[in-house]
């Protein structure tokens, strides 16, 4: 723990640096692609509405639209820092054969431009929310919590997936499945309690207790567009999880990350 | 007694001799998972180098000096024993080093300079010296994507060798771009080398560079120290060996 904040606190300046760069290079790149930020779960959102809400009649909510774009900007941001964690150390090879950075804080620079781009949508979840005319509520205070319990979550995925990238080629194929899966089973596009509670209680429990994304992204929803409050002994039980999960996961990174230089 | 720059007690460095693998062949081969072979690349090597003093690493390849010399820039930590810096700066000389090619030239000096450990205050003092160092000019404001390759390594060469530290740990001595910056830059290695204040390792099989710029030579051979002293003695025996 004392090495983990020496390193942290040691990097943070140049990870924080790196994260504006990154994202000055992604404006840089191409004419305008800082509005695909904004494009991309716009336009995604508009897809999935339609084919939850017209295909498969799962608009009943109320403030449907918005609904999917909250669930699409945290799990768009999920999908990012985990799958980007696999190949993470093999792309920064330039950098880990040449000086030393303690390699978990390439998935917190992963989080940081990732985490920017989802408030920027998030901006764009409050112009919907005032269009919409979605009443003002305390419980939207718990948007900032909640989104750093996200962070959390990604973190301790993306350190164990981030490893064993390194020595996993097919990696990969695997965890772009999976989190195909995981994507579906979240509720992005529609209500896990609206479509399962009735018939199929246990699962209904199951998908939403047992999948902090699918956690995090009910309660952001309830908080921010019906003014109810999060789940704390349920948000509580993962956070101590990924913790847990984040600690196991540097430790072994300190461990392993002699042997990264050779392999990558 | 002199004041020590860089103590290495004992150090031992092994690789896990991990490759990539499939899931796949995982699945298929579950017991080729299970075994890990070690291949021990540093055995056991000890030695002080006194603050201001340039020491030479010798070997053929794959003896294990570049390994020795990430371990000591802390690159990655020993398996045994210790490397002590008594506290000064250190950084391995190679260029170029975090760059990303769609910012501009001051911005990358900012970002090699936060990864090689000098903060942003540190960096605003140099800046002027980088930038006049690498001849870039008006160039320095635009992205490194339009560069030529010349002036991408004017100006990586320019914050390795400006942002300076304590300890300088060189991978065979540098010197970049055109004929005429190539003499520039040999020179300024050289009087960063030189500086009576600054401790020097270098890594070369140039014999002539390590007689006139070392004080001492480490002599490694299969990862174990054959020998260790002054240049005199230990580079005429490494020569003899080799040839």
């Amino acid at each position: 723990m004392k090495r983990f904040n020496a390193d942290v606190k040691r990097f943070w300046n140049y990870s924080t640096y790196n994260v504006k760069a990154e994202l000055k290079s992604e404006v840089a790149g191409s004419f305008l692609s800082w509005l695909w930020w904004i494009l991309d779960p716009l336009l995604y959102m508009l897809v999935y509405a339609f084919v939850a809400g017209v295909i498969f009649g799962a608009s009943s909510k109320p403030y449907f639209m918005v609904f999917v774009f909250i669930g699409l900007n945290c799990w768009q941001f999920f999908n990012r820092v985990v799958r980007n964690s696999v190949k993470l150390v093999s792309n920064k090879k330039a950098i880990v054969t040449k000086v030393y950075i303690p390699k978990y804080m390439f998935v917190f620079e992963k989080i940081g431009t990732n985490g920017f781009k989802m408030l920027v949508s998030f901006v764009i979840t409050a112009v919907f929310m005032i269009i919409y005319q979605v009443p003002l509520s305390w419980t939207m205070l718990w948007l900032l919590p909640l989104l750093l319990m996200l962070g959390l979550v990604a973190f301790a995925f993306s350190t164990i997936i981030m490893h064993f990238g390194v020595f996993v080629e097919d990696l990969l194929n695997i965890v772009t499945v999976g989190l195909q899966l995981v994507f579906y089973l979240s509720g992005v596009f529609y209500d896990l309690t609206d479509r399962l509670a009735h018939k199929y209680p246990t699962i209904c429990d199951l998908l939403t207790y047992g999948n902090p994304v699918a956690l995090i992204m009910t309660d952001i929803r309830n908080t921010l567009l019906y003014g109810g409050q999060p789940h704390f002994l349920a948000l509580g039980i993962w956070m101590v999880v990924c913790l847990l999960i984040s600690v196991v996961g540097v430790k072994i990174i300190y461990k392993y990350e002699n042997s990264y230089v050779k392999i990558i | 007694m002199a004041e020590s720059a860089i103590s290495v007690k004992d150090v031992k460095i092994q690789y896990r001799m991990l490759n990539k693998m499939s899931l796949l062949k995982a699945i298929m081969n579950p017991k080729r998972f299970q075994k890990t072979e070690y291949f021990e690349a540093v055995k056991g090597v000890s030695f002080e180098v006194e603050k201001g003093k340039i020491l030479g690493i010798v070997g053929r390849n794959g003896s294990g000096k570049s390994t020795l010399l990430r371990a000591i820039a802390g690159i990655f930590s020993p398996d045994e024993g210790s490397i002590d810096l008594h506290g000064h700066s250190i950084s391995l000389l190679s260029i170029g080093v975090g760059f990303q090619t769609a910012l501009t030239g001051r911005e990358n000096i900012y970002l090699s300079g936060m990864l090689l450990g000098f903060d942003k205050a540190q960096i605003d003092e140099k800046l002027d010296e980088i930038i006049e160092f690498s001849e870039l000019g008006k160039f320095i404001d635009r992205p490194v994507k339009t560069y030529s390759s010349g002036m991408y390594s004017k100006l990586a060469f320019s914050i390795t060798a400006i942002l300076e530290t304590e300890i300088m740990l060189i991978d065979e001595v540098l010197s970049v771009g055109d004929a005429k910056f190539r003499k520039k830059s040999f020179d300024k290695m050289k009087s960063l080398i030189d500086n009576k204040d600054r401790t020097v390792i270098i890594v070369s099989h140039n014999s002539d560079t390590l007689k006139s710029l070392c004080d001492n030579i480490l002599w490694i051979h299969d990862g174990e120290m054959k020998m260790l002293g002054t240049t005199e003695e230990v580079l005429p025996k490494y020569n003899e060996f080799m040839s």
